[in-house]
């Protein structure tokens, strides 16, 4: 059996993709492999539990926001109940959407685009990116690595010139996004729901989507048709089986396993793998052009690509509402009083990539057990032939001559938040 | 040359003037004892010790900066010393005792015409600005038993008030003349028993 | 120009890290100024002209070297020892930067790792194995640090500037002072306000809330974050994340001994923080005992 190993670079780090090939020259089996381990939750054992505050954003330099709100959350459910405002929450949620939206221009500009042959335009992935990290800033302090988010609120006190630093700098998105990825406003674009019409629109989407026609890949990369999201906020909680919503679930279901020769773990609910991601937000959220897209192509790389760079005009027109209902006049943090000696607690949030869990113990009012599953753990987390994970799934039956890294990186890969 | 020995000389008068009233302010009290008295101790005219002291509120206060900067003085050099911090509190126990025997206008100072004429000293002497030497290297000992892991880590004021408290009344028991021993006799077990109030 | 292209080429190497350099890089409202200067070898982000894997088996020609990540002597990428990749760039490089503390100091991940550390220390100690590079490498640290030290840094190299370094490397210019310099809750401090609350832009974080500024170096508070604004300005107390010992223990949480903070700021002798702070507290000043802003926010909401 004919074998390769690649190494996978730039996905936040490295991977080797393992790929064994059949006679007929088709991927068999494909592993996905980290290889090395930064073991961060060993690092809070015995400590404050706000220490995870300041700790948890270094797990990712790129979706360090997401560590940050995924803690705040845990630390959170550990009180009996805590009391925050609706500003703090506001401003929690739009600097999280903010940080979605630089990553999908990072990843849509520097990773796809390229791969699709074409010539990589750097300004147009950095300058919105630059542009939303200003915006966080504006609220957090800074970004990346702001721990401005505490139990019981935000630490900022958001005054009329922190909204309108923000707000400036919300346009300005809305206009690159105009400019850059299809010329449409946001709200218009919202309620496109062919394929199509999208396609015959001007911009870097319908020109990255119609290569991907073009090249006859669109039905390339499907997987399970399993999905699931697990926080709300700009999107919808549940699983999605196909296009079948169930939105009953919950994170007590969630299962780590080992995998072999990886540093990393799979991630099972109720014993199945599912994906998680823009593709699995859509689905729930059942999004015009994504259901089209699903209907056409199924969860090929084509729905996946799509549904993230839709989600950057969704969450600016989200964040544009949130400011909207801001109340300057709140309290931007609410004293929930000493932390419990003695708690468990969980948060969630929808990371760039996917559902992001954190879970905490406090013993003795120290962190005793601190467990972190990523959105690449799903993902790209991988299992046997008889039960492959799904990234995995999406590779097995590609030839060599196919796109294997275009589909890999359509999950848009977080090596260094699998390595956590 | 001449300047500097100029300098020194109005140095020692100015000092002179500050022991002297120190004495008589302790023995007499504040009011009773008044600028003339002063002078005339010294072999001063009253302008002339106007000269060096514009008024009696600032000599008053010019003095518990004097006493505040002569125990800090010694204390910092126990500070400073590598001495344990069992060690280190009986010198300062020992020295404050010292100084309240040898020299108790000093200790009676503090006691008897700072603490009693709070209006003299209100405005200029806020807090405990016109202590911050001899309250700065308190705190200083204290700091340093805390990181050495000797002393329990508490409020400043819970530990200042039971050191002061403690030393205070030794004091004033031995001015009343009521101990039945020289008060340096009792610099063992006083810090002893405040290292063991204090201690880890 | 192309010829200068050639002189200024840079390689980034990551080893046990977060990407939090690489990103906070490509914030720099001024990156494509840079770029048009210099060639990136590699860069974990950006279009490089030379895939890792023919970086991690060639030795190719490069100026500068940056170092992203704690250096792990276990860690393998494609088979090959990071360790040995970075010291054979290290003696062809003219420049070895160290970007981020854990690079630098060993940082976060050296905490649940024994054998990793920074380039030439481990926390505060001198390590020996890059001994030989020492008089080349430049010190960056922060967690991350900050766009502009990388940039301006770089742009010092490429001029041939002199640039004055302390006793671990780090650029005086940037890392010679406080994050307290600058910081708009300044006013606090010097009267030692204490009673900050989080959520307001009033009080001081130093007095109990674990603000490490005051003994923090770097410019934070100068340069401002993203060209706008800055954690402790924001209302988070300084992490001390640019020091050796980041991170340190009870982050939000500042440490007393019987009231007196453990850490004084930096080069100030206790006795000397105590005597002042001493002189400040006894004043109570109006103005900032109570809030500047109205509760809550500087409006109203309009009905």
């Amino acid at each position: 059996m004919k074998k390769s190993i690649e190494l996978i670079e730039k996905i936040e780090g490295e991977a080797e993709l393992h790929c064994a090939y059949g006679t007929d020259g088709r991927v068999v089996d494909a592993q996905i492999q980290f290889t090395s381990a930064r073991n961060i939750e060993k690092i809070l054992q015995g400590r404050d539990p706000k220490d995870a505050l300041i700790i948890n954003p270094r797990v990712c330099g790129i979706c360090n926001h997401a560590h940050l709100i995924a803690t705040v959350r845990a630390l959170e459910a550990c009180y009996k109940s805590v009391k925050i405002s609706q500003k703090s929450q506001i401003c929690r949620e739009v600097t999280l959407s903010l940080e979605l939206i630089q990553s999908h221009f990072k990843w849509f500009y520097l990773t796809i685009m390229p791969l699709l042959g074409f010539k990589p335009a750097i300004e147009k992935a950095l300058k919105p990116s630059r542009i939303a990290a200003e915006a966080i800033a504006a609220f957090a302090g800074q970004y990346p690595h702001n721990s401005y988010a505490i139990a019981g609120g935000i630490v900022s006190d958001i005054t009329p010139i922190e909204l309108i630093n923000a707000k400036e700098r919300i346009e300005a998105l809305k206009k690159l996004f105009k400019e850059s990825l299809i010329d449409a406003d946001p709200a218009l674009f919202k309620e496109c729901d062919k394929i199509e019409t999208m396609l015959k629109h001007r911009g870097d989407m319908p020109l990255a989507m119609a290569k991907i026609i073009e090249n006859g890949w669109q039905m390339m990369g499907k997987s399970e048709d399993r999905f699931i999201v697990f926080a709300e906020g700009a999107f919808k909680k549940g699983k999605s089986i196909g296009t079948r919503v169930s939105t009953n679930i919950s994170t007590g279901h969630i299962k780590e396993e080992s995998i072999k020769r990886s540093l990393a773990k799979r991630v099972l609910y109720k014993d199945r793998g599912y994906e998680v991601g823009p593709l699995a937000r859509a689905m729930l959220m059942k999004t015009a052009l994504i259901k089209e897209s699903h209907r056409k192509y199924a969860d090929s790389i084509f729905s996946r690509i799509l549904a993230r760079v839709c989600e950057i005009p969704q969450l600016i027109i989200y964040i544009e509402s949130l400011l909207h209902r801001l109340d300057l006049s709140e309290e931007s943090w609410i004293d929930p009083g000493e932390f419990p000696k003695r708690a468990v607690g969980a948060g969630v949030v929808e990371a760039a990539r996917g559902s992001l869990v954190h879970k905490v113990e406090i013993e003795e009012g120290v962190i005793k057990e601190y467990n972190i599953i990523t959105p690449t753990q799903w993902n790209l987390g991988s299992g046997d032939i008889e039960k492959p994970g799904i990234a995995q799934k999406a590779l097995i039956g590609l030839k060599n001559s196919d796109p294997i890294e275009l589909v890999l990186k359509s999950f848009d890969v977080c090596s260094v938040c699998t390595t956590h | 040359m001449q300047s500097d020995t100029r300098s020194t000389a109005k140095e020692r008068k100015r000092e002179a003037i500050i022991r002297e009233a120190l004495e008589q302010f302790s023995k007499r009290g504040y009011y009773s004892t008044t600028i003339p008295d002063i002078a005339s101790a010294l072999d001063m005219s009253v302008g002339n010790l106007y000269n060096y002291f514009q008024s009696k509120e600032i000599l008053a206060r010019e003095i518990l900066r004097y006493i505040s900067r002569y125990l800090g003085n010694r204390i910092k050099e126990i500070n400073e010393s590598e001495e344990t911090t069992k060690e280190k509190l009986f010198k300062i126990v020992d020295i404050y005792f010292k100084t309240a025997s040898k020299e108790p206008e000093m200790i009676d100072y503090f006691l008897r015409v700072y603490l009693s004429n709070r209006e003299v000293f209100q405005e200029e002497c806020k807090g405990m600005t016109c202590v911050t030497e001899f309250v700065a290297e308190i705190m200083i000992f204290f700091e340093n038993g805390v990181a050495r892991g000797d002393l329990k880590n508490q409020e400043f004021f819970s530990a200042f008030g039971l050191f002061m408290g403690y030393l205070g009344g030794m004091a004033f028991l031995n001015g009343e003349e009521i101990l039945p021993k020289e008060l340096q006799e009792f610099s063992k077990d006083v810090s002893e028993n405040i290292y063991n109030a204090l201690k880890i | 120009m192309v010829e200068k292209l050639q002189q200024n080429r840079i390689l980034w190497l990551s080893s046990l890290t977060c990407n939090g350099n690489s990103h906070s890089l490509l914030n720099h409202p001024n990156l494509d100024l840079l770029l048009q200067n210099i060639q990136f070898l590699y860069h974990p982000l950006l279009p490089s002209r030379y895939r890792l894997k023919e970086v991690i088996q060639n030795s190719y020609e490069c100026e500068i070297l940056v170092i992203e990540g704690s250096i792990d002597p276990t860690l393998k990428i494609n088979g090959v020892k990071m360790i040995d990749v970075i010291t054979r760039y290290s003696s062809i490089a003219e420049v070895v930067i160290t970007a981020g503390t854990c690079s630098t100091f060993g940082g976060i991940f050296s905490r649940s790792n024994e054998k990793a550390s920074g380039l030439h220390f481990r926390e505060e100690k001198r390590t020996e194995d890059f001994k030989n590079i020492w008089q080349k490498s430049i010190s960056l640290p922060g967690c991350p640090v900050h766009p502009d030290l990388i940039f301006k840094t770089i742009q010092m190299i490429l001029k041939g500037l002199y640039i004055d370094l302390d006793e671990c490397r780090r650029p005086k210019i940037f890392y010679g002072w406080t994050v307290h310099d600058g910081c708009n809750r300044n006013e606090y401090y010097e009267y030692k306000i204490g009673h900050h609350r989080f959520g307001e832009m009033e009080g001081c974080m130093f007095i109990d809330h674990g603000c490490r500024a005051p003994f923090t170096r770097g410019s934070c508070n100068k340069i401002l974050w993203n060209g706008i604004n800055s954690k402790t300005r924001a209302g988070q107390p300084c992490s001390g994340c640019t020091e050796p010992d980041f991170p340190a223990f009870n982050l939000w949480e500042t440490k007393k001994h019987m009231g007196i903070p453990a850490h004084a700021p930096l080069g100030v002798p206790k006795r000397a923080y105590i005597s002042i702070a001493g002189v400040a507290k006894a004043f109570k000043i109006e103005r900032f005992e109570k809030r500047i802003l109205k509760k809550g926010s500087a409006v109203e909401k309009k009905h």
